[in-house]
């Protein structure tokens, strides 16, 4: 695999690798054009541009092209076309876990419950030594007090609708985030679509921020503060903006956000979408449907939530301190043009954005440490949290 | 119910001759699939891979009222065995059998391959369910906690206090824990005792303090008279018993279909709350409701009142308004492992439901000299050649041989409970209900040997033991689970969850499972000549 660092300016790209079309040399310089004051970091690797039906058989694994093929078969069952959702029948189908205080290859979680909103939060801790937990749930001691152990929040994905914070993929992949970036990890169940529609998921992403801040269990470092990054892959990348845009008008401190294919869209077909529309697992189609789900009944999607830096922008995020953000997309997902959109609105809003492009990744490449892409988004979440300058 | 599989399934595979609970070695299921939360062997990825396109090309071309018939109507059974899934909605669609040439063959995939050679190289794969994959369940169960946030530094210092008396008290160290006992008694004073964890340390205190100071009563021995007094208050106060029984129902209703003589035997009677229901639901069966025995299992009364054919005479009322014939016989033993299978009077032509909700737990104390009850029971249960066993158990590890271990399980387990109960303020049935649950823990913790009838197991643990007896899972499907959902809506709480586990049905607390209910039914003998194995026909759809 190549990786192809570009600093700023035009015209300082190194030599791509083989087999890349027009098109993602287009949008690479596009991308390059004035950078201005803020440096954007772009990493690509290289891969063919090649895209053919049932092409996504080969870009994947097997046993990942059966997962997410499972999961595509049988959301699509459940969404009815008239905007109901069979509930039920997709709890019975969801694998869940419970939480573990038997640390499990140096990790261990158990469950918070808050009795006045319901509100669940599962936190993942590292257990370096894997000796059992005394059993007793300690919220109250910090995690050192003398180095900084970095805590992310982090909300999982499922398009609004789908999957809880004890889902079996979320469960195992929070896991895999403690022990690659030596992080504590608060995973956040928050109210789901279409039975909780916007605000509530971010008004519990909200709730989680808040109730991380205050809780002396996930303070660090000498000055005993909680070292706080939001998270989230698909519906979880858009929460974690929304999130931290309302902690940057609040004044609670976000240190960075980690945006996995995050879920953006607006009312117009971007080519991307057009181009990919039902050939990587995900259709046009079902991400409209999700959206009619989530938004307040009769909005179109160039509705804030989901079009940030639309016509219908109503925040303006310039004179914010948003926290810095690492924003992964996967150049097989149908939506990445709204996500690149998203990283060029807050680039030109003066904040820090690392974009890391995936060429060949698909939506769902990170629920299985099988693939080249999975190792590369862990190593740059991890520098993007343990680091303390911003690279 | 789902038909039974097509695949043996290598736990306690009745063919062996082994007494040993274990099975034998799965063959190698795929462990990055197992930590999404499915079971596919590695050498099937393919034909599964195969079969999901496939699926997905019927779907496609599929009339919209099939598909909408796969969401809406089709039973949907063990999503973890995601072959057999794909399967059972491949049939439901039921397509026209394909050509070969319309199965394209997977390619060979360098990742594929690169995953299976190359583990090691990938950094931090999980062991956890490739542990329980190839041994086959036998692993510790994991210690689940539930916690909710405390308001109050004191309420930790309880629960800490409460962790060092236990060890204490394991240790031997009686004059220390007492002190540390009275130490939290006084603390008890200052906390708020009357929910969250103030109330849940109370009875816990209590019950150390029962253990050390009055081990003779510790026991809270009560008349069958009060524990049916409280066991019905603990029926009407939150749904663990409801669920048990709904769920148990709706699995005999299924297994009795197409049989006219049907009997069930009921491992506990009590007030007979399980059977109107099931009473009802075959009055109402298509066809017209079969001749119902019920043998009802219960303590003998000690004054000379037969409660049970008191139970029997109301439930004949009932069945009688409704037009069902029907037959009561009562069995008095004070434990079930006195029951003689003679004593049910099993006719020959009768489909058997045996029903157990949470009385196979209590077999599990071993004495050496009455050898091992729960083997004994399970050996005639399986004698009895049932259509089905339902099973109903608290889904807690309350009998590790440590006093630690059970002690700390049971907090968490019954700090859940408690929480649960918390919602029904004012609720009148609580007090007592919360007595029910207060004489389960003093049992767990209090007694030892014989006394100690409360020794929950994991449904894990229970699949072992059930499958190394000769029976095999039939499974509990999404009409289960919704019918379970909407039973739950009737209640105000926002907490309680059933969840699918792999065939079977769990309510909880929010994450935490605490009941969990399953059904089975036993392996035929095998019979000669030795052709016991059949292999996933790759023909089949």
């Amino acid at each position: 695999m190549e990786y192809f660092l570009v600093g700023d300016g035009v015209g300082q790209f190194g030599k791509f690798g083989r087999g890349k079309g027009v098109e993602t040399e287009e949008r690479f310089v596009a991308t390059c054009l004035g950078v201005g004051r803020t440096q954007l970091s772009l990493i690509i690797m290289a891969g063919s541009n090649e895209i053919n039906v049932n092409e996504c058989k080969k870009v994947v694994p097997l046993n990942t092209w059966i997962l997410i093929s499972n999961f595509k078969l049988s959301y699509n069952m459940l969404r009815h076309p008239d905007g109901t959702f069979n509930r039920d029948l997709n709890e019975f189908l969801d694998r869940k876990v419970t939480a573990n205080k038997i640390p499990v290859d140096g990790v261990y979680s158990f469950d918070v419950v808050d009795r006045a909103t319901s509100l669940l939060n599962r936190v993942y801790l590292p257990s370096p030594d894997n000796s059992s937990q005394s059993g007793v749930v300690d919220l109250e001691t910090p995690l050192s007090t003398t180095q900084i152990v970095p805590v992310i929040i982090f909300f999982h994905g499922g398009s609004f609708v789908h999957s809880s914070a004890n889902s079996a993929i979320y469960d195992t992949f929070c896991r895999r985030l403690v022990t690659h970036c030596k992080a504590v990890v608060v995973s956040v169940n928050y109210r789901r679509a279409p039975e909780h529609r916007y605000p509530c998921a971010y008004d519990d992403g909200w709730t989680a921020l808040r109730w991380v801040h205050s809780r002396p269990c996930f303070q660090s470092g000498k000055d005993s503060k909680a070292y706080v990054y939001l998270a989230g892959d698909s519906s979880g990348g858009n929460i974690a903006h929304h999130v931290a845009v309302r902690a940057a008008e609040s004044g609670v401190e976000v240190l960075g956000n980690i945006l996995l294919h995050p879920f953006f869209g607006g009312q117009e077909r971007t080519q991307s979408e057009m181009k990919l529309d039902r050939k990587y697992f995900v259709t046009i189609e079902d991400r409209d449907w999700y959206w009619r789900a989530y938004l307040p009944e009769g909005e179109d999607r160039d509705h804030p939530a989901c079009n940030p830096f639309g016509p219908r922008r109503d925040k303006s995020i310039d004179g914010l301190c948003f926290p810095k953000s690492l924003v992964c997309v996967a150049g097989l997902d149908l939506l990445q043009d709204w996500q690149l959109g998203y990283a060029e609105g807050l680039k030109k809003a003066g904040h820090d954005v690392k974009l890391l492009f995936l060429e060949k990744a698909t939506i769902g490449f990170y629920f299985l440490p099988n693939n080249e892409h999975f190792y590369c988004l862990m190593e740059q979440i991890n520098n993007f949290v343990n680091c303390s300058s911003s690279s | 119910m789902s038909p039974p599989d097509s695949s043996v399934t290598n736990s306690g595979s009745a063919s062996s001759s082994s007494s040993s609970c274990a099975g034998k070695p799965p063959d190698h299921i795929d462990n990055l699939l197992a930590g999404a939360g499915y079971r596919v062997r590695s050498s099937d990825l393919r034909q599964v891979a195969q079969r999901l396109e496939r699926l997905e090309t019927v779907m496609v071309n599929a009339p919209s009222d099939l598909s909408s018939h796969l969401a809406n109507d089709a039973v949907h059974y063990n999503p973890s065995d995601l072959a057999s899934w794909v399967d059972s909605l491949l049939s439901e669609l039921n397509p026209p059998p394909p050509a070969h040439a319309d199965l394209p063959d997977f390619p060979d995939l360098s990742y594929a391959d690169r995953t299976v050679d190359n583990t090691s190289a990938w950094v931090g794969e999980e062991r956890r369910h490739v542990a329980a994959a190839q041994q086959g369940g036998i692993f510790p169960p994991p210690l689940t906690t539930t916690t909710v946030v405390m308001d109050e530094d004191s309420g930790i210092r309880l629960v800490h206090m409460l962790m060092t008396c236990a060890e204490l008290v394991q240790r031997g160290e009686f004059s220390l824990a007492g002190a540390l006992i009275d130490e939290m008694q006084l603390l008890l004073a200052r906390v708020n005792s009357g929910c969250g964890i103030g109330k849940v340390a109370g009875y816990f205190v209590d019950a150390l303090s029962r253990r050390l100071f009055t081990p003779q009563t510790a026991g809270l021995i009560s008349s069958a008279h009060e524990n049916e007094i409280l066991y019905h208050h603990f029926y009407e106060a939150c749904p663990y018993l409801k669920f048990a029984h709904f769920t148990a129902n709706q699995a005999i209703l299924e297994a009795f279909d197409g049989h006219e003589c049907v009997h069930v035997i009921d491992f506990n009677l009590m007030h007979g709350l399980q059977w109107p229901a099931l009473i009802q639901a075959l009055a109402l069966r298509p066809g017209g409701p079969p001749l119902l025995r019920l043998t009802g299992i219960g303590p003998p009364s000690p004054d000379g009142r037969d409660s049970l054919r008191e139970v029997g005479v109301r439930l004949a009322e009932l069945a009688r308004s409704v037009n069902v014939r029907f037959a009561f016989g009562g069995v008095a033993a004070s434990r079930l492992e006195d029951v003689k299978p003679w004593m049910l009077q099993v006719g020959p032509k009768e489909a058997v439901a045996v029903n157990s909700i949470m009385q196979l737990h209590r077999l599990l104390g071993s004495d050496p000299t009455r050898g091992s009850p729960i083997n004994t029971v399970l050996g005639w249960i399986r004698n009895l050649n049932p259509k089905i066993v339902t099973v109903v158990e608290q889904e807690a590890n309350h009998n590790q041989p440590e006093f630690l271990d059970r002690f700390t399980e049971a907090l968490h387990y019954y700090s859940t409970m408690f929480d649960s109960l918390e919602t029904y303020l004012s609720h009148p049935n609580k007090a007592f209900a919360e007595m029910y649950i207060q004489r389960e823990i003093c049992n767990v913790l209090c007694c030892d040997g014989l006394a100690r009838v409360e020794r929950h197991e994991p449904l894990a643990k229970w699949r072992v033991r059930l499958g190394g007896a000769g029976f095999r899972p039939l499974h509990l499907g999404s009409n289960a689970f919704k019918q379970a959902s909407m039973l739950l809506t009737l209640f105000s709480a926002e907490g309680y969850c059933v969840e699918e586990n792999e065939g079977c049905l769990t309510l909880g607390w929010h994450s935490r499972p605490l009941i969990a209910a399953s059904a089975w039914q036993a392996v035929p003998e095998p019979s000669p000549p030795l052709n016991l194995i059949s292999h996933r026909n790759q023909n089949n759809l």
